[in-house]
């Protein structure tokens, strides 16, 4: 017998999903390197007012999923990821409140383009953004304002499996959430 | 501040409703500035606040502005300036503040991590043993991988990717908490958490393995009846290594019948390396220390100890288990059988039970589980509705024919034989005969008489031993003429040696091997390897006894069954010799049955069986294993009738509830 769960690298996953009543619904799935899951935190429904609608206007989201969700999220956990991973660029920006790496999967419109392996169209991609690294299967940008989060990436990059799917814990975060939703409805009701 | 004063008189109010707009207009007003005196008149001033009565309210002749034109004096208007600002602008009243927002949140228990045992040092082919660069173990090369040839890659590319399998863990549909549920919705994919990285699968699962591990790993009682042969063994381990590394169970109970298990301990060797286990033996005192030695993830006892050392436990000082498996679980169908009253009182979480055979003889024998899974209460005796309704929540059944679904089918056909003349008389006879006998032996028949009697009658079925005619033997031959003349192969089974023996000959000419128990066992593989190569060797004459298990001939496309097991199970066995993994088309399974004869009979009792089981286990379940027939039922083949006073009255066992 060895070592636990909690005492190796520790990724972080931050996703809301948005009720059209209810407003948003963030998630901070925490897992080991390979995906099992250590320690999830959910917010409830956090519906913007009219006031903020007005004044933020379309920085509201990013707002809402970043400085409300995110960064509260992030206080509240037990487990600490060593890494945060977003699926927006526009979330960078929570690298400000946080003390810990923030980065974004590059999402490609078209999957099977990506697979039919046009890796010069890639490599190009990647390098219009300089900010850019491999996690798993994924290329992952960073906050680039924080360019010191490069080496400290790379320093985790290596613990994760080269096949690990990135996108697959966000899944499990918005299944989660609408379960919560649902439930809590459901009582409600 | 100044008085304006006008002629009321000549307001125009006063010549009556309707004559003007009550309100000023935007236009008017600007000529109208307040707190100066540009107002040149009463009339004028009067035109601007108050030119006509409002419809309704102003019947009373006041008018919008609240003078009462009833008072024939100046109303004394006062103006007053108020201190606008000059140009526009916003007082900064508003200012972001952090919302509250409440959390919710969840920490997964810490499981136990174990490593793997070092295949260095096992001398393996070290590349089973590389460690993958990300640290974690790589899944092992399966022993039969053929590596990729360049045309297969090339012709890879140019296919479009396979979409990757991805099997989920579902809650359990009576987890009401929101933190159960989302223990089991935040798991992992299966497939992604049993890919190497952290525990070793020498073989990648079956989809239907996937889904059989989540749906174990997600239970607190479940019965898992899987047809034999389909892994239950494998996945019962891999669900077990599942809770233990997410830390859902560190203690866990199998028990499992005596000659099983070496059978076990192989099979946690094989699929779960890295978990220590220990088994219940040797004597009493080193039972009783075994049960309570600390850091064992997994016990695993045979029926009997158990039963021993629990009570040679005080009440309330056996050891508790977070889960225990009972194999073979029709061990305890019998709810009031010392080890069913054992079993349900062992001090546990999770109740699984295995088993091929949920039903053996009665649907009742379920709730004999139920029990033990702890969904019902004790003494329940659910409906046939009810034993529905759980089996759907708690029992997980899949067949060969529901998952093998990229097989060849296999086509069964009965063929019904009307007995050749001289069978007819024979048979006719020897039934007359016996139940003669039977009937005089009244109350001191056992099933055992009748069973003989059985027998007799089956035999005459497959020949007259007089005559040596055979219905049977004339549909093979014809059968066979087309099958040989094709090139095709096929497996023949009986019952009896005689029987094989007897048709060797006929069946010569196509090349006829005999394999069955009085074949030396050096000579058993030469025959199939003969009758795998030689182009001329069309059947193999087998007994079900020896052919039924283990053999792999799914070369061969066409099954006959001579004569009739008593259990389907068996048929089934003996048939997925040749319908199996790997076969490469279509087996065609002919069953002879004799018509009007004891064949037909017990092929109708095993049918409603098979009926009546499957309505309770679900559609497709079409090979339930243990459906042999019980004293009852073969008393019933035969009306059996001893003499009671003046009649009669029907003699054996009632038949079962």
């Amino acid at each position: 017998m060895s070592h636990g769960n909690h005492d190796q690298f520790r990724l972080g996953f931050l996703t809301a999903v948005e009720d059209a009543e209810r407003g948003f619904v963030g998630g901070l799935l925490i897992t080991n390197r390979f995906g099992r899951p250590l320690e999830f935190q959910c917010t409830a429904p956090v519906k913007p007012n009219r006031t903020q609608e007005i004044l933020y206007g379309p920085t509201l989201k990013p707002y809402v999923l970043c400085e409300l969700i995110g960064r509260t999220l992030l206080e509240k956990v037990g487990v600490k990821p060593q890494l945060v991973l977003v699926e927006s660029l526009d979330l960078l920006d929570l690298r400000g409140a946080i003390s810990a790496p923030v980065a974004s999967l590059i999402r490609v419109e078209n999957p099977s383009r990506k697979r039919s392996s046009d890796q010069a169209e890639n490599r190009q991609s990647e390098q219009d953004l300089p900010n850019t690294i491999k996690l798993g299967n994924e290329t992952i940008a960073f906050n680039p304002a924080h360019d010191e989060d490069r080496s400290e990436i790379q320093k985790f990059a290596k613990h994760v499996p080269v096949d690990a799917d990135l996108c697959e814990p966000f899944e499990r975060i918005r299944e989660a959430l609408v379960e919560t939703i649902r439930l809590s409805m459901s009582r409600s009701a | 501040m100044s008085n304006v004063q006008s002629d009321v008189d000549k307001s125009p109010a006063s010549d009556g409703p309707f004559q003007g707009p009550h309100w000023s207009p935007l236009q008017h007003i600007d000529k109208l500035e307040l707190g100066s005196h540009t107002l040149d008149s009463l009339d004028e001033l009067l035109a601007e606040v108050s030119v006509m009565s409002i419809p309704v309210a102003m019947r009373a002749e006041i008018l919008s502005s609240g003078l009462n034109v009833a008072l024939h004096r100046w109303p004394k208007v006062t103006v007053e300036p108020l201190n606008l600002p000059k140009s526009p602008g916003m007082l900064p009243t508003w200012k972001p503040t952090r919302q509250k927002i409440t959390t919710f949140g969840l920490q997964f228990p810490e499981g136990i991590s174990l490593l793997a045992k070092s295949k260095v040092d096992e001398n393996k082919d070290s590349k089973t043993s590389e460690i993958s660069p990300l640290g974690g173990p790589a899944m092992e090369i399966m022993p039969d991988y053929q590596p990729p040839t360049v045309a297969s890659l090339v012709d890879s590319l140019a296919e479009p990717p396979k979409k990757k399998q991805i099997t989920r863990i579902k809650p359990p549909d009576d987890a009401l908490s929101i933190e159960e549920r989302l223990f089991y919705l935040l798991q992992p994919p299966l497939q992604s958490w049993l890919a190497g990285q952290e525990m070793i699968m020498p073989f990648e699962p079956f989809s239907y393995q996937y889904e059989g591990i989540g749906w174990l790993f997600s239970k607190s009682s479940a019965l898992l009846a899987d047809e034999m042969g389909l892994g239950k063994t494998m996945q019962t381990i891999t669900a077990i290594r599942l809770l233990i590394r997410s830390g859902q169970a560190r203690r866990i109970l199998l028990v499992c019948p005596k000659p099983l298990l070496p059978n076990w301990q192989r099979e946690f060797q094989t699929w779960a390396e890295e978990l220590p286990f220990v088994v219940v033996e040797g004597d009493g005192e080193r039972r009783k220390l075994t049960w309570t030695m600390p850091g064992v993830p997994v016990l695993i006892v045979n029926y009997e100890s158990m039963v021993r050392d629990f009570a040679a436990f005080a009440e309330g000082e056996f050891p508790k288990f977070d889960l225990i498996v009972l194999d073979e679980a029709q061990r305890i169908k019998n709810r009031t059988s010392r080890t069913a009253v054992t079993a349900r009182a062992l001090p546990r979480r999770r109740s699984w039970a295995l088993t091929g055979t949920p039903i053996e003889n009665r649907p009742e024998e379920l709730g004999a589980l139920y029990e033990f899974l702890e969904v019902v209460p004790p003494n329940a005796t659910p409906d046939l509705r009810q034993l529905q309704a759980l089996a759907k929540q708690f029992i997980l059944r899949r067949t060969k024919n529901l998952v093998m679904k990229d097989m060849p089918p296999r086509l069964d056909r009965d063929a019904y034989l009307e007995l050749l003349p001289s069978q007819k008389t024979a048979y006719d006879m020897a039934e007359k005969e016996g139940v003669v006998q039977l009937n005089d032996m009244g109350d001191s028949i056992t099933v055992q008489h009748v069973f003989e009697l059985v027998l007799r009658l089956k035999q005459i079925t497959n020949f007259d031993p007089l005559t040596g005619e055979s219905a049977k033997l004339d549909r093979l031959e014809a059968d066979m003429e087309e099958i040989a003349s094709s090139g095709g192969k096929a497996i023949l089974f009986s019952q009896w040696t005689k029987v094989i023996d007897w048709l060797a000959k006929p069946m010569a000419k196509y090349g006829a091997l005999v394999y069955h128990g009085g074949v030396p066992t050096k000579q058993r593989e030469p025959i199939l390897t003969r009758f795998k190569e030689d182009p001329n060797a069309h059947i193999l004459l087998m007994s079900y006894g020896t052919g039924a298990v283990g053999l792999n001939l799914q070369f061969a496309g066409y099954v006959f069954l001579f004569d009739r097991w008593w259990n389907p199970a068996v048929e089934d066995q003996a048939i997925n010799r040749a319908h199996r993994i790997g076969c490469k088309s279509q087996v065609i399974v002919t069953r002879f049955i004799s018509k009007d004869t004891i064949e037909e009979r017990i092929d109708k009792v095993l049918t409603e069986k098979r009926e009546l089981f499957a309505a309770i286990l679900g559609d497709g379940d079409d090979t339930n294993v243990s459906l042999s027939m019980n004293a009852a039922e073969i008393f019933g083949l035969f009306d059996l009738k001893a003499r009671h006073g003046k009649g009669t009255r029907a003699i054996g066992p009632k038949p079962a509830a």
